[in-house]
């Protein structure tokens, strides 16, 4: 018999790890919302309280002072890799952000603009004779990919070796296999050293280079050491690429299968824009973010204590009826679409935000200029990874 | 009417000057140029600065009737 409250929070024991035909994580989150304000999951060996609500799960990213990221996913805490500047909280983690913010606000990420332009094209011209992909291994991975590159100032003709190695790490760690990561890992890490021996030598203008920025940085007048900065850099590429090709999986499939909202942003460009924010809120991958409270607290009635684990519900905030109506149908020009909590808040909010915006929008004029018509393969059946989301193919179809 | 933007909560999300261009502005770290400080509010920027509040993910943003106390 197992308890139906805990600590006077109802329980629930809804898996959220599991693989699953597509959109059922956000039925699950939906379910879970609509049964009571605040849940206790049992489903992992420390469980979690739920916030579910978009006020409450605005509420906590503002609790950083005392839940930090010593727990960064509810679903699977202390595991994983160190990351930077995730696993700072506090004056040091702002020290680090401040570091790097530059090269992700919204004028640096502009200056990337006609190269993520023109490698879009690229990449499209080359499928585009071939009338069918497997749009989540052909173009949805390779396209972030070969960005994060550009980002580092290394040449995105090396992109196809990168991604062998970077999809080595992600299916290692999911996997939980820590010597086959290890392996991966360190791949990449000789490769991110060969930049870093470089730019040793050649220094580049730290105000638009990040590489050097990251060599000539000082936090309290001492340098980042060599593997803090392999962190930081191996950080960004687990952020940003299993995230993108995981939004432009999503998008692609809404978008095959309506083919009146395909024709919107095909007819007018210039929606692609709100299009995009309304993608994030009703598809956001990671579903929740992970917190450790730091010392007993009392939030919204709920007794927390020292050590407990919160899931902030970022999924089942974007699709609560509370705060937007028809949550879970996508309208193009929804007054506050941008008001989703999809890249998380207060000090971790997501640091690559700009820059996946940016991505999508790139990707949806570009693509829909070129190939205006697909659909989905006939018998393709799509599943979703747990934990956070993403697809594990999409085949898409066109005529040439 | 006066806009008042809390510098410790502002985190950067860059929605505010996103959607009030004619009144906000950001820097080079992507946080509104304006944080930090209090002023009053053109009565045809009215609209923006509404939209600003509702846009920000941490309610760093408010519009009030009277100057901030300590503006």
């Amino acid at each position: 018999m197992t308890e139906t409250t805990h600590r006077g929070c109802p329980v629930t024991h809804t898996d959220y790890t599991q693989t699953t035909p597509i959109y059922e994580h956000y039925a699950l989150l939906n379910a879970d919302r609509e049964k009571e304000r605040f849940l206790f999951n049992d489903s992992t060996e420390r469980g979690f309280f739920m916030l579910q609500r978009y006020e409450d799960v605005q509420a906590g990213f503002q609790q950083h002072q005392n839940w930090t990221t010593a727990v960064r996913s509810a679903l699977r805490p202390g595991i994983g890799e160190p990351l930077l500047p995730q696993d700072l909280n506090g004056e040091e983690h702002l020290k680090l952000r401040k570091i790097l913010n530059q090269f992700f606000a919204p004028a640096a990420v502009r200056r990337l603009e006609p190269l993520a332009t023109q490698r879009c094209i690229e990449l499209i011209e080359e499928l585009k004779p071939k009338g069918s992909c497997d749009f989540v291994a052909e173009f949805a991975i390779r396209y972030p990919t070969d960005l994060f590159l550009a980002l580092l100032g290394l040449p995105v003709s090396d992109g196809e070796q990168f991604l062998e190695w970077s999809e080595e790490l992600f299916s290692a760690m999911l996997a939980g296999e820590p010597e086959r990561a290890a392996a991966a890992k360190k791949n990449i890490i000789d490769y991110f050293e060969t930049a870093l021996e470089d730019r040793r030598a050649n220094p580049g203008d730290p105000e638009t280079d990040m590489v050097t920025r990251l060599l000539e940085a000082r936090i309290d007048d001492e340098p980042l050491s060599r593997e803090q900065i392999h962190t930081i850099l191996l950080t960004l590429m687990l952020a940003g690429l299993d995230t993108t090709r995981s939004a432009l999986g999503y998008i692609y499939t809404h978008l095959a299968t309506h083919d009146e909202h395909r024709q919107e942003i095909v007819d007018d460009p210039d929606l692609i824009g709100k299009a995009v924010e309304e993608f994030l809120r009703l598809y956001p991958l990671v579903f929740q973010a992970g917190r450790e409270v730091q010392s007993d607290q009392e939030f919204e009635g709920l007794q927390l204590k020292k050590g407990d684990v919160m899931w902030i519900g970022i999924g089942q905030a974007n699709r609560d009826p509370r705060k937007f109506d028809d949550p879970d149908e996508f309208i193009i020009d929804r007054p506050g679409a941008n008001q989703h909590l999809a890249f998380g808040g207060g000090p971790h909010r997501c640091l690559g935000m700009h820059l996946a915006r940016l991505e999508l929008k790139v990707v949806l004029e570009q693509w829909h200029e070129r190939i205006p018509e697909y659909r989905i393969a006939e018998g393709a059946e799509l599943t979703e990874r747990g934990g956070q989301l993403t697809l594990s193919t999409l085949p898409l179809e066109w005529e040439v | 009417m006066f806009i008042e933007i809390d510098g410790a909560k502002c985190m950067g999300h860059g929605r505010c000057y996103a959607v009030s261009p004619d009144l906000l502005s950001d820097d080079d770290e992507g946080f509104v140029a304006e944080r930090g400080t209090s002023w009053e509010v053109p009565a045809d920027l009215l609209d923006q600065a509404h939209e600003a509040t509702d846009a920000c993910p941490e309610g760093a943003i408010v519009v009030t009737a009277t100057a901030p106390a300590d503006a």
